[in-house]
């Protein structure tokens, strides 16, 4: 029982780590506006400065670029759903061999660094004309953002016993209805966490809309931040009252979406094992 | 309902061939057990007959339909697999359903199916749990009535009873032959343990290494095995077998010599059945010393030294020599089964 009593403990530390960060952007926000930053740490600033927020939200358009975020999240977190879990049910679905080489081509693909790739993907997109728009931002989605992506649904995929897939195949499902009705089900805490990981990517993607993106009311909050930090360099509790303000979505997200994490319905037998 | 026939049957996974000119036919309404060692392609041939593997060479065939190329969903067979494969995710009711829903049957229709086949196999009040909360025998129930309820042609089962345990492999056994007397489907049964296939199957089909051994009535497998390996493979303990020696007119066999067995080929194996080993204290007999004695219940298994031959005999619980005794052993002539060397064949 002593045991169990501590179990918890490594995760709490861990999780305080992770907290910390988020704590002082949070105190750190309420300060007066125009104080350095404190030498130790604050806990709580004195007095509670809320006029920060309303003063970030005048200087720049922090709602239109939230909205602006959230258009290019809502197009570009279902459709690398779509695309990830489909490549990875057909890499789980191929041989070893073939799935094996595509594996090793999804791992190269993953170490290749995104700014290699800024140049010619701005000539193709400034060849399509897609320039100024939120395209740029979209696409990689059609790829599924990320090779590790595709990954983690292919490895949860594979974990299914095929004699699952096998079953819907004799019922008369085709792969379309196999993926959705079978394999997708299954999975349903993986495909959250690639839904978070990709909002919080294309969230907090700050390169593609600074590459891409010219006309400010089309800025998302990223931008927004740093149009923020340009306007007045050194205010450090107004760029943390507007570092709050674009974290907030990503953290209430999650908030939201943890419960699929922690599904309890995994009993023996739980995959047919 | 209808008949399965393979017909020559090939199936190659790169340079292993898992079949070699497999024929087999299975009888409308019969139940036939497919048997033999893990690796004989027993359940390549299960599932190049679902579909799930394409044959190499060869064609199967379902009542009149030429099914070779067909789709696993149009073949109109429902296969158990070892692992059941119940969709987790989906309740009892819906898994039983899965095939119906996918073939479009309303739900009304499809729920008063769903219940018949569930009251068939005894699992029609389970509807509402989830797989995870079934037991291994609950899961088996529920796998029999997905297979059910589509009322395919043939049924395949692929070692359903291997997950459970060996009193629930009894029990599920005799529901199993219960059922199937009951709706008279053809049914393909797929096993590696021998006494399953005799218990079970009108007929047995015996594999090894993707050819068929030997087909007949379970009966007629075990006592009139085709050849060697068949002799070797059914029957619980396994058969003894000794290399054969003729002298003057009598044929020595390990510890036994059987008199007047003429017109045998020059090498000859002998096989003689644990049962058939007659052991007793008495001078009649080859001496034979007691190196291990297993209790199991209601027999006695003797492993024995006999000369230079290892001998296991199945005895009745009250026989119970001491270890490093020495016993006296016998067998009847007419239960020595006789072997070519050569070909492993039956001599009769």
């Amino acid at each position: 029982m002593k045991s169990n009593k501590w179990r918890h403990l490594p995760a709490a530390l861990l999780a305080v780590v992770f907290l910390l960060p988020l704590y002082f952007m949070l105190s750190g926000s309420l300060r007066q506006a125009g104080l350095p930053p404190p030498r130790t740490p604050e806990l709580l600033p004195s007095p509670l400065a809320w006029g920060n927020y309303e003063r970030a939200f005048e200087l720049v358009d922090l709602p239109r670029y939230t909205l602006n975020s959230l258009f290019v999240v809502a197009f570009a977190v279902p459709l690398t759903l779509l695309t990830a879990s489909w490549a990875g049910f057909a890499m789980a679905r191929l041989s070893r061999r073939p799935a094996g080489a595509l594996v090793a081509l999804s791992l190269i693909a993953l170490m290749v660094p995104l700014t290699a790739l800024l140049v010619p993907r701005f000539t193709i997109f400034k060849e399509l004309g897609l320039i100024n728009t939120y395209v740029p931002l979209i696409a990689p989605a059609i790829m599924g953002t990320s090779p590790f992506y595709v990954l983690l649904f292919y490895w949860s995929f594979k974990r299914i016993p095929p004699e699952l897939f096998e079953t819907a195949r004799l019922e008369g499902l085709g792969p379309l209805a196999t993926w959705w009705r079978v394999a997708m089900p299954l999975v349903r805490p993986v495909t959250v966490a690639v839904a978070v990981l990709c909002f919080v990517f294309t969230w907090g993607n700050f390169l593609d809309p600074l590459i891409y993106l010219f006309d400010q009311e089309k800025f998302t909050v990223p931008l927004g931040l740093r149009a923020l930090s340009t306007l007045d360099r050194t205010n450090f509790p107004l760029l943390l009252a507007g570092s709050v303000a674009a974290t907030a979505p990503v953290i209430l997200a999650f908030i939201y979406v943890q419960r699929y994490f922690l599904q309890e319905f995994r009993g023996a037998g739980w995959l047919g094992r | 309902m209808a008949e399965l026939r393979f017909e020559g049957v090939r199936k190659d996974y790169g340079e292993v061939r898992a079949l070699r000119g497999f024929d087999l036919e299975v009888a409308d309404g019969e139940f036939l057990v497919l048997v033999g060692p893990s690796g004989c392609g027993k359940s390549t041939a299960l599932r190049t007959a679902a579909g799930l593997e394409e044959v190499t060479e060869g064609s199967i065939h379902i009542g009149d339909r030429n099914v070779t190329d067909v789709r696993p969903a149009e073949r109109n067979v429902s296969m158990v697999f070892q692992s059941y494969a119940l969709f987790p995710h989906l309740s009892v009711e819906e898994n039983i359903g899965f095939g119906l829903r996918a073939r479009g049957v309303k739900a009304g229709r499809a729920r008063v199916k769903v219940l018949e086949a569930a009251e068939l196999v005894g699992c029609e009040k389970l509807l509402d749990r989830k797989p995870f909360q079934l037991s291994g025998g609950e899961r088996q129930r529920v796998a029999l009535a997905r297979a059910l309820v589509r009322e395919p042609d043939v049924h395949l089962l692929d070692e359903p009873l291997s997950n459970l345990d060996a009193q629930l492999r009894v029990y599920m056994r005799a529901e199993l032959k219960k059922l199937h007397q009951s709706v008279g489907a053809t049914m393909v049964y797929v096993t590696h343990d021998q006494v399953e296939a005799l218990t079970l199957g009108d007929r047995v089909a015996v594999l090894n290494q993707g050819i068929l051994q030997q087909l007949g009535p379970p009966d007629d497998v075990y006592r009139r095995p085709a050849n060697r390996f068949v002799a070797g493979f059914i029957g619980s303990p396994a058969m003894n077998f000794f290399p054969g020696e003729r002298v003057d007119g009598s044929l020595h066999a390990g510890p036994f010599v059987f008199e007047g067995r003429p017109n045998l080929p020059e090498r000859v194996e002998v096989g003689v059945r644990p049962e058939h080993i007659q052991v007793d204290e008495g001078d009649e007999g080859a001496p034979a010393e007691v190196q291990v004695v297993e209790m199991a219940g209601n027999e006695t298994y003797l492993h024995l030294q006999a000369d230079k031959s290892l001998v296991l005999a199945r005895v009745g619980a009250d026989v119970r020599p001491e270890v490093g005794s020495t016993v006296r052993i016998r067998a009847n002539p007419a239960d020595a089964y006789l072997f070519d060397a050569e070909t492993g064949e039956t001599l009769t």
